[in-house]
């Protein structure tokens, strides 16, 4: 059998007919598909570009924990209110409101257990030297770690790996001065310094 | 080198150190939303700079054919024309001329330029089930669903694994369904005369 020229890194994520994601691994790219059910749209962000892939946690799982959770319990408090007990006429008396908050619980509890089973939400920004993109198939943690963890190797392959000390350096390389950044890094001379330029990025202390 | 620094996601802060490439999240040292930095080699990379094109000097040289005094360095893999240095598009190792490499996107000849497609095979599937709801629409969505079906049965579906089953499963609905108003039409007839 031919072999798959995309492996699945993510499930479709995402609200049906409006706007789902995945992301695709392919030989030298990531393929990112955004689909509304009928048309798909495609972004291919290759290995040797990606500069930076930025986890953000959100408060997206507490919200609708909340969401999910006030109902659940309101509903959850009339299923047992209405349940049956001693000195009530009837085993079956309540039926009908049983089978109601039954389901209105069911209804509520369910999302939330997946809510929370998925484990905490986030926001994931891959960025490359023209783009910052938002890849909306990584939402939850756990699986953006894992894919994350999937395509480290693909990209390491491509560029080389980078430890993490040695980040901090050359960051601070970027807006020293020649002299300090030769002396901090050992490495060759970087442009003038960026505090200087009228342009410079704030910098923190 | 032309370095960019890395901004906080939530505050737009400069970030030098202290979360990048952790395991665990740490906080932004502006804002405190909790991020996790994974920073590759290529940041550090020098931007390249895009190719001049160099003028004729020796008389007889080849030239490109867009630009007929500027020296040709390639040929177009498309068409064969020469190609000076502007004029060459690189994709995947190849050489292609702006025109072949439009006409390529625009054909789908070269799959790593598509970035959208028709997902003809959901439609006709959706035009199938969907019009079951308000059973009267399926008079016309059926023959509908039948054609976008026929029609586009060759037409690429989706870049990812995919098979025709969607359109296997339209085409028996639809037919189903123009099979049951066809009963119906003729029991009315029968009924009527």
């Amino acid at each position: 059998m031919a072999e798959k020229e995309y492996q699945r890194l993510t499930a479709m994520t995402g609200v049906a007919f409006v706007s789902r994601s995945s992301l695709w691994l392919g030989k030298d790219h990531l393929l990112s598909i955004d689909s509304n059910g009928y048309a798909e749209t495609y972004k291919r962000f290759y290995f040797r570009d990606i500069q930076e892939i930025t986890f953000m946690a959100t408060r997206r799982r507490f919200i609708w924990n909340w969401f999910l959770g006030a109902p659940a319990a309101v509903f959850l408090a009339l299923l047992l209110g209405s349940l049956p007990y001693k000195g009530s006429a009837g085993p079956n008396s309540n039926l009908g409101e049983i089978v109601l908050f039954g389901f209105l619980t069911a209804i509520c509890v369910l999302p939330f257990l997946i809510n929370n089973l998925l484990g905490p939400t986030c926001i994931c920004h891959l960025r490359t030297a023209v783009q910052t993109e938002v890849l909306s198939s990584l939402n939850r943690l756990r699986r953006a770690r894992k894919t994350l963890n999937r395509i480290r190797p693909f990209i390491a392959a491509a560029q080389g790996a980078l430890s993490p000390e040695e980040i901090p350096a050359r960051m601070r390389a970027a807006i020293l001065s020649p002299a300090e950044a030769t002396t901090a890094t050992g490495a060759s001379p970087v442009p003038p310094p960026a505090t200087d330029r009228p342009d410079a990025p704030p910098v923190l202390s | 080198m032309s370095v960019s620094l890395i901004q906080c996601p939530a505050c737009q802060a400069w970030l030098l150190e202290g979360v990048f490439s952790q395991t665990q999240m740490s906080p932004c040292p502006a804002c405190g939303v909790r991020l996790q930095v994974e920073v590759f080699p290529a940041l550090f990379h020098s931007r390249s700079i895009g190719r001049s094109s160099e003028t004729i000097i020796v008389e007889g040289e080849s030239s490109c054919f867009y630009h007929p005094q500027k020296k040709a360095v390639v040929p177009c893999q498309g068409c064969g024309r020469f190609l000076c240095a502007l004029c060459d598009c690189e994709l995947n190792g190849q050489h292609f001329c702006p025109a072949c490499l439009d006409a390529g996107k625009n054909r789908g000849k070269i799959k790593s330029l598509e970035n959208q497609r028709t997902l003809y095979d959901s439609i006709a599937l959706s035009l199938a089930i969907y019009p079951l709801l308000i059973f009267y629409f399926t008079l016309v969505t059926a023959p509908m669903s039948l054609y976008v079906a026929l029609r586009y049965w060759k037409a690429p579906r989706s870049i990812v694994r995919r098979t025709k089953i969607r359109f296997v499963a339209a085409i028996i609905l639809a037919l189903l369904q123009i099979g049951g108003w066809c009963a119906l039409f003729v029991t009315l007839a029968i009924h009527h005369f």
